[in-house]
C-alpha cells in the first residue's frame, strides 16, 4: 500500500516535472532567449567591430609643425609611417600583461589589422609669424592638423615661470577623429622627445633600449615545490566565467520558476492542479522540471565555454575533479535559488511584489560578483574564507575559489562548505516548501517577511 | 446498509482568529447528489477543500471514499470555484496531463479526451490553445479536467456560475447523468433552485456551522408550506390588503408579476381555512397552496441576508 502511494506520488511529480520542462525548454521565448540571443549578440558585437573597420577612411594629408629648431618635424615623421604607428599600437598592447594567453590568438596583431592606411606628409615651418595664414589652412581642411611647439619645450626641464610642464599646442579640423588624434598626439610627442636627446647629444635608439622595461616571467612555486607560469586569465577571469556560469544558469531557470508559479496563481489554475496532487508534490515537480532546464543551460554553455578554453590550447585549466565540484555546487546553488524562488513565487500575485522579498536573498547573491576580484585572486584570504560560508552564497563563492588556480583551497574546507551549504540547502527547502504550503492558496495583500516567518511556524 | 463517500467528524478550521468551519459532522451517502448550500463566507468551500485534502482541518477527521483524503485524491473529481487553465497549453494536451496526473494510464487518452469533447460539443477546440477559448467554453473544459478520470466521488464548487442558460443546461444534463451512472456528487451553490433542482440531499452550512442535512422529501414533510397564493380576478393590488385581514394571516404581499397577493399563514393555522375564506371574501381566478421552496427554507433557517440572484461568491 505504501509503495503504492510512493509509486503514484512518483508519478504526479514526473508528470508535474516534464510538463514544466517541456513548456520552458521547447518554446519560442527559450530558443531565443537562451540560444538564439547569446548567438545574436555575439554576431552583433562581431558586426559592430566589421562596421568600425569598414568605417575607417584611409588618413592621408599634411601635418605642419611650428618649431623654431627645425628639428621636431623630422622625428615626428619617423614616427607617422604606418610601420611604425602599427609597431607603438603591439608595443602598448603586449605591455598588458592581462591579455597574454588571451584565447582566440594575438590580440595586439588583431589590433594593428583595423588601423586605417596612413600616408601623412609633415612639414616643418620656423618662421612663428605664418600662424594665422596655417590656421586658416586648418579650418579650410587642406591641413590634417597644425602643431605649435614652444623653444623651451625642447629644453630637458621645460617648465614655465610657475614650474608647470610646459605643452605643445596641436589644432586639427573639429571633424578630426579622435583615433586620429590621439595618433598624431603621440606621435608628435616622441618627435619632441627625439629633438631634446638629440640637443643633448645623445642616442635616442640606445636611450631608449636602457630605460625599456624589462618583461617579467613568474613562476608560481606550489608548497609541493611544482612550477608554474603565472596566468592572469586562470587567476582571475576563469574563475569569473565559471561563476558567472553558475549564476546565469541557476537564476535565468529560478526566474522561470518564479513567473510560472505567480502565474499558476493569477489564473486559479493552482487549485485546480493542488485537486490532484499535494503542494509537496507540485513543489517537487517544479523544482524537477526546473533543475532539468538548469541543467540543459549548464551543459550547452558549460560545453561551449570548455570547447572555447580547448580552441584556446587552455584546456589544461579545467580539471576533472573541477569539473565534479562545480556539478556539486550547481545543484547546491539551483537548491538555493529554486527554493527561494518557487517560494516568493507562491506568496505573491504579481513579479512586482516579487521584487520587494528577493530583494534582501538576491543582495546576499550578490556578494561574490562583487567579491570577484579579491576572492579570485586570494582564494585563501580572509575576505575568501569568510563569504563562502554565508548562506545562500557559498556555492558561487566557492566555485570563484576552487577554480582559482594560483592556490589550492584546504580539502577541509571543501568538505565543510559542501556539509555546511547542504545544510542550509536543507533549512530553505523546510521553509520554503511551507511557504509555498500556505502561499499558493493565499489572495490578496503580499506578505511582509515577518508573515512568511508566520507561515513557517503554522504551516 | 448505506456507506459513506465523504464523512467528516467533529472538524474545524480557523484562519487566524476566524473561525470558517466550527465542529461539522457530516455523512455524504454514496451515490447521493448532496447540495451544499449557505451564504458567501458560509464555510462551504473551506469544507470542500478539506475533503480534498487541499487544507487541513485543525480539529477533527476527514475520510474520502473509506481512506485518508491524500489516497483517495486520483479517485475524486473537483471542479473548484476559481477556476483556471494553462492558457498557452492547448485543450488535448491540459485535458491529457491533467488526467494524467489522476492517474490515468496513457494509452487510449486521446479517445477519452475526444468523446468528452464530442459531449459538451467542443470537437474543433481540441488543437486550440486555452486562451482561445470564449468563457463558457473554458468552463466546459475545466468540467472535463474534473471528470475526466472517471471519478467514483465528484465536487463541483458553483458549476453554473458564469455559463448561459444553454451550458447551463448541458452541465446540467452532464450532472444528471454521472449521478444515474452512480457516481456520489457533491454540489455546492448558493443559487436555491438549482440545488433544489439537482439534489437529491442538501446540507446546509452557516457561519461554520451545519445546520440542516436532509434529503429533499424530508425537507418537504419537515418545512410545512405556509403561503398561500390569491389570484383576485380584479387583478386589484388594493384587494392584498383586504386580504391580509384574513384571520390566521399574518402577513399579505402584492405580486405584481403574478397578479396575485401571497399571505403568510401564522403557524397554528390550517391553509385550507384562510383559502376557503379567500374564496368567500371576493371573486378569485386561482388560489393555491404554494410549495415549500428551499429559498423558503433557506430564509427561514439562516434569515434575509440570503443573495437571491445568481451572483456568484465565496462559501
Amino acid at each position: 500500500m505504501a509503495d503504492r502511494v510512493h509509486a503514484s506520488s512518483m508519478r504526479r511529480i514526473w508528470t508535474i516535472a516534464f510538463r514544466e520542462f517541456r513548456h520552458t525548454v521547447i518554446t519560442k521565448g527559450f530558443i531565443f532567449g537562451a540560444l538564439v540571443m547569446p548567438v545574436v549578440m555575439f554576431a552583433g558585437i562581431a558586426a559592430i567591430g566589421l562596421l568600425i573597420g569598414m568605417q575607417v577612411t584611409p588618413v592621408a594629408g599634411t601635418l605642419v609643425v611650428i618649431d623654431e629648431s627645425g628639428t621636431v618635424a623630422g622625428f615626428t615623421a619617423e614616427e607617422l609611417t604606418p610601420e611604425q604607428v602599427a609597431k607603438d599600437m603591439q608595443d602598448t598592447l603586449k605591455r598588458n600583461s592581462a591579455l597574454k594567453n588571451w584565447p582566440g590568438g594575438d590580440v595586439a596583431q588583431q589590433a594593428t589589422a583595423s588601423l586605417p592606411s596612413i600616408d601623412v606628409q609633415v612639414e616643418s615651418v620656423q618662421d612663428v609669424t605664418r600662424v594665422d595664414e596655417l590656421r586658416a589652412k586648418v579650418q579650410d581642411g587642406s591641413l590634417l592638423g597644425l602643431a605649435i611647439v614652444p623653444p623651451e619645450l625642447l629644453n630637458a626641464n621645460s617648465k614655465d615661470a610657475e614650474g608647470n610642464d610646459l605643452t605643445y599646442t596641436l589644432i586639427v579640423p573639429t571633424r578630426s577623429a579622435p583615433r586620429l588624434t590621439g595618433i598624431l598626439e603621440k606621435s608628435i610627442a616622441k618627435g619632441i622627445v627625439k629633438a631634446r636627446v638629440q640637443r643633448v647629444g645623445t642616442d635616442y635608439t640606445s636611450l631608449k633600449a636602457l630605460l625599456a622595461l624589462p618583461e617579467t616571467s613568474v613562476r608560481r612555486m606550489s608548497v609541493e615545490g611544482a612550477e608554474a607560469d603565472e596566468n592572469v586569465l586562470a587567476k582571475t577571469l576563469l574563475p569569473m566565467g565559471f561563476m558567472m556560469l553558475l549564476w546565469a544558469t541557476t537564476f535565468a531557470s529560478g526566474q522561470y520558476l518564479l513567473t510560472t508559479t505567480i502565474e499558476e496563481k493569477s489564473s486559479k489554475v493552482m487549485e485546480v492542479l493542488l485537486s490532484a496532487v499535494s503542494p509537496m508534490e507540485l513543489l517537487c515537480g517544479k523544482l524537477l522540471g526546473y533543475a532539468m532546464v538548469s541543467a540543459v543551460m549548464l551543459g550547452m554553455y558549460g560545453a561551449l565555454g570548455i570547447a572555447g578554453l580547448i580552441a584556446a590550447a587552455m584546456g589544461d585549466l579545467v580539471s576533472p575533479g573541477m569539473l565534479i565540484l562545480m556539478l556539486v555546487y550547481f545543484v547546491m546553488a539551483y537548491a538555493f535559488v529554486s527554493t527561494m524562488m518557487a517560494s516568493v513565487g507562491s506568496a505573491v500575485n504579481d513579479l512586482r511584489e516579487a521584487q520587494s522579498l528577493v530583494t534582501p536573498a538576491m543582495l546576499i547573491l550578490m556578494l561574490p560578483i562583487m567579491l570577484w576580484l579579491p576572492i579570485s585572486e586570494q582564494p585563501n584570504g580572509w575576505i575568501a574564507t569568510i563569504s563562502s560560508f554565508i548562506p545562500p552564497a557559498i556555492p558561487f563563492v566557492m566555485v570563484l575559489r576552487v577554480t582559482a588556480s594560483n592556490e589550492q583551497i584546504d580539502t577541509w574546507q571543501v568538505v565543510f562548505s559542501l556539509v555546511w551549504g547542504f545544510a542550509w540547502v536543507g533549512v530553505f527547502i523546510w521553509g520554503g516548501a511551507k511557504i509555498f504550503r500556505v502561499g499558493v492558496l493565499m489572495q490578496g495583500k503580499p506578505p511582509s517577511p515577518r508573515e512568511l516567518l508566520k507561515w513557517i511556524r503554522m504551516a | 446498509m448505506t456507506t459513506s463517500a465523504v464523512n467528516l467528524r467533529a472538524v474545524w478550521k480557523r484562519f487566524g482568529k476566524t473561525e470558517a468551519v466550527r465542529g461539522i459532522d457530516l455523512d455524504v451517502p454514496d451515490g447521493s447528489l448532496t447540495g451544499f448550500i449557505g451564504p458567501n463566507g458560509a464555510g462551504k468551500s473551506t469544507t470542500i477543500r478539506m475533503i480534498m485534502s487541499i487544507i487541513y482541518p485543525d480539529e477533527g477527521s476527514v475520510q474520502v471514499l473509506g481512506a485518508d483524503a491524500i489516497s483517495a485524491k486520483d479517485r475524486i473529481g473537483y471542479l473548484p470555484e476559481e477556476r483556471g487553465l494553462y492558457r498557452r497549453m492547448r485543450v488535448m494536451e491540459f485535458l491529457k496531463f491533467m488526467a494524467t496526473l489522476k492517474g490515468m494510464p496513457a494509452a487510449g487518452l486521446d479517445g477519452r479526451v475526444n468523446a468528452w469533447l464530442e459531449r459538451v460539443q467542443l470537437t474543433d477546440a481540441s488543437k486550440k490553445r486555452c486562451q482561445e477559448l470564449s468563457k463558457g467554453q473554458q468552463q466546459k473544459v475545466q468540467f472535463i479536467a474534473s471528470v475526466i478520470h472517471d471519478p467514483e466521488l465528484i465536487i463541483l464548487d458553483e458549476p453554473f456560475s458564469g455559463l448561459d442558460p444553454v451550458n447551463a443546461r448541458l452541465i446540467n444534463r452532464l450532472i444528471r447523468d454521472l449521478h444515474e451512472a452512480g457516481r456520489t456528487i457533491i454540489f455546492s451553490t448558493h443559487v436555491m433552485h438549482q440545488a433544489e433542482q439537482l439534489c437529491d440531499r442538501i446540507v446546509l452550512i452557516n457561519r461554520g456551522e451545519k445546520i440542516l442535512d436532509a434529503s429533499m422529501t424530508e425537507i418537504h414533510a419537515r418545512f410545512d408550506p405556509r403561503t398561500v397564493q390569491v389570484e383576485p380576478s380584479s387583478h386589484n393590488p388594493a384587494d392584498a390588503s383586504r386580504l391580509g385581514a384574513l384571520p390566521g394571516v399574518e402577513r399579505a404581499q402584492w405580486n405584481p408579476e403574478r397578479h396575485a397577493a401571497e399571505l403568510t399563514i401564522a403557524r397554528d393555522i390550517d391553509p385550507q381555512s384562510v383559502m376557503r375564506a379567500a374564496i368567500a371574501l371576493m371573486p378569485i381566478r386561482t388560489v393555491e397552496l404554494r410549495k415549500t421552496t428551499l429559498d423558503d427554507v433557506f430564509v427561514e433557517l439562516v434569515g434575509e441576508a440570503m443573495p437571491s440572484s445568481e451572483e456568484s461568491g465565496n462559501g
